[in-house]
């Protein structure tokens, strides 16, 4: 029952780890951005909901709906005037990657200023796991992260897939000398990718709120899960970090099975090593040639 | 014009004098907390308590000048507090450290013993600070007397004999291992599985599956600053329903004010915060008033911390001896009893407190914490 519990304990972390991955996967295959603020546009959407549940007692579509609106505009800034301008200064991928960080850890100090550093999460009975089978506890929320990414997925895929603007997401990503061929301002597709990506975070940032609960520094290990699930699944390809992020978050459960838990983490980083040396390419990235 | 000039540096120099011999009269002590990070709520803890202290002393007007503390970011990390060590011996100059946390006081012992500054724990629980030399103190009770008296009464008083442990695998994580492997046995109790975790790890469903799996009475939780309460409400969520349990490190508001850690027991060393002994009384009384806060051991520590402090420069001060560690140190061991917050006190040789344990149940809503026990 052990093992069971174990992987359905890592379905449902998977499944968050997934969502998570999925919208940095998007930004970084879409603008080539290291968008290491992503772990803090996860900590905004994930407090922001918080505050306004938990503290100021709002119902919960318009809590999650504000969450969706701040993280958003929190990316569709950073792009338009943190990156945006070092792009146009010829800035190099260190350079972006060196403000991105800047900005998470200037994000990270507000929220302990503002919030306390210390653990809070919000009080829900949706957390709370029931007997469903003898030894067996799962809690509603196992469900609704699991259905929740399966949703954003099937809708980011119809999206991209069905939309203009959506194909142009996936040209960026191609070539964003083919979009200004079309026509289109790569700009905008860009500021669109960051958008989209900053919005796929509230999900998981809203039930990680409830099961694991938050802490001002949850970004940075946010942003560990999304970089490896984005290696691991392939870099671009948004069906590989979906299922990267969950392999992990069922490794990492799986590993309790026989390991000390202090172990678990070590097996993200174990399976992102086997990736690189046996398999650079990840699941279903391509092999990228010069 | 070499008169006026003469007169002008004369006047210089008089002023550079009287400034130099206003601030010989002041004095300055270091203090290294976690004020960022994930512990930073403990740093915030402590300066309510240490500028309590040094309010009192200034407005008692016990010591030559005024008192101050050059504080130091530490994140609860060995490194930082080595770093913060270093620029208050160095470039502060101070001769008495307050220190926190067993993994960075154990970094600045070295530091201390060498430059002989008085380094003083109020928060680390680890026993190894017990053994840092002459010049390390703590005015905390250490970790193995933290088991030693939630073992027994566990066991004896509430019947739960089989344990699990959840602990951060650091050397006050580990030392609690040690003494729960050693004391459960002639208990008649067993330690049925011990479950180290990294300190920066956030999920904890697993761990409470491996909890429920080896079906304890009691779930015993060695962590610290915010993921202890991340621990505990994990277990609760993932259906870990027996007794929890630990040592001073719940002494938080956070787990006061945590709904899921309701009825969970721990150890502190014992206080009584309705004494009517004047220190603790002013104490209780100003603590409340200043920080809209229940005071708590760890407050105490650092107030009494602090307090030592004033007593000893004082003493020196009086004598006509400059404050320096190694005269600190003297008139430690001449006083040798101390009256502060709890009542009164007395040093073991090797530099810590020895005092009557508690054991404490968060009773919920409003965040009171109870004693059921004393040992």
């Amino acid at each position: 029952m052990l093992l069971l519990q174990l992987i359905i304990n890592g379905i449902q972390v998977g499944a968050l780890y997934g969502l998570t991955a999925v919208g940095f996967s998007l930004i970084f295959g879409a603008t080539k951005i290291f968008h290491f603020a992503h772990g803090a546009s996860f900590a905004i959407s994930a407090y922001v909901f918080y505050y306004l549940y938990a503290v100021l007692l709002v119902w919960w579509p318009f809590a999650i709906l504000a969450a969706c609106i701040l993280v958003v505009l929190f990316g569709v800034v950073l792009d338009r005037y943190v990156y945006g301008p070092i792009q146009s200064a010829d800035g190099s991928f260190f350079t972006i990657f060196v403000g991105s960080f800047g900005v998470a850890v200037v994000i990270q100090n507000l929220i302990g200023t503002v919030f306390g550093r210390g653990f809070i999460s919000v009080p829900s009975a949706l957390s709370r796991s029931v007997e469903t089978l003898p030894g067996l506890y799962v809690a509603p929320t196992a469900g609704i992260a699991v259905v929740t990414a399966v949703v954003c997925f099937v809708a980011l895929q119809l999206f991209l897939g069905r939309t203009n603007i959506g194909i142009a997401l996936r040209a960026l990503s191609e070539s964003p000398a083919l979009v200004r061929t079309f026509g289109l301002n790569p700009k905008a597709v860009s500021t669109c990718a960051f958008a989209l990506g900053s919005l796929l975070v509230v999900p998981a940032a809203v039930l990680t709120s409830m099961t694991s609960g938050l802490n001002a520094a949850i970004g940075g290990r946010v942003m560990l899960i999304s970089v490896a699930a984005t290696i691991v699944g392939g870099v671009g390809s948004l069906r590989g970090a979906a299922c990267a992020g969950l392999l992990l978050g069922i490794a990492e459960n799986l590993a309790l099975w026989r390991f000390d838990p202090q172990w678990s983490e070590a097996v993200t980083f174990l399976i992102l090593f086997a990736f690189i040396v046996l398999r650079p390419s990840g699941f279903f990235g391509r092999v990228v040639t010069s | 014009m070499w008169p006026l000039r003469k007169v002008a540096v004369l006047a210089f120099s008089m002023l550079v004098a009287l400034a130099g011999r206003a601030s010989a009269q002041d004095l300055r002590i270091g203090a290294i907390f976690p004020l960022s990070g994930a512990n930073a709520d403990y740093g915030d803890l402590y300066m309510g308590a240490t500028e309590l202290a040094v309010s009192h002393l200034n407005d008692t007007k016990a010591l030559g000048g005024r008192l101050s503390i050059a504080y130091e970011d530490s994140q609860a990390l060995p490194q930082q507090g080595v770093i913060a060590m270093n620029k208050l011996v160095n470039v502060e100059k101070v001769s008495y450290v307050l220190s926190a946390f067993t993994g960075v006081s154990k970094a600045i012992s070295t530091t201390a013993t060498r430059s002989r500054t008085v380094a003083v724990n109020g928060g680390g629980v680890g026993p190894d600070l017990a053994e840092l030399g002459e010049y390390f103190w703590n005015v905390i009770p250490l970790a193995n007397f933290e088991v030693r008296a939630m073992a027994p009464y566990l066991v004896r008083k509430r019947g739960l004999k089989r344990f699990v442990l959840v602990y951060v695998d650091d050397p006050l994580g580990q030392s609690i291992k040690r003494e729960l492997e050693s004391s459960l046995p002639s208990l008649g109790a067993t330690l049925a599985e011990a479950l180290s975790v990294s300190s920066n790890a956030q999920q904890f469903s697993g761990v409470a599956a491996r909890v429920r799996d080896a079906k304890p009475d009691v779930v015993y939780i060695a962590s610290f600053g915010a993921q202890q309460s991340q621990i505990i409400k994990q277990l609760r969520d993932n259906g870990v329903t027996q007794q929890l349990a630990s040592y001073s490190g719940f002494a938080i508001p956070a787990i006061a004010s945590l709904p899921e850690a309701k009825g969970a027991l721990f150890t502190t060393q014992r206080i009584d915060w309705n004494s009517d002994d004047p220190v603790t009384r002013r104490f209780t009384r100003e603590y409340q008033a200043r920080t809209s806060r229940a005071p708590t051991a760890y407050a105490a520590n650092y107030y009494n911390a602090v307090l030592l402090y004033g007593t000893l420069a004082s003493t020196l001060q009086k004598a006509g001896l400059p404050i320096t560690g190694e005269n600190l140190l003297t008139k430690r061991r001449e006083i040798g009893a101390f009256d502060l917050v709890g009542g009164r006190v007395t040093f073991e040789k090797d530099g810590t407190i020895r005092s009557a344990m508690q054991i404490n149940e968060v009773a919920g809503e409003p965040a009171v914490v109870e004693t059921v026990a004393v040992h």
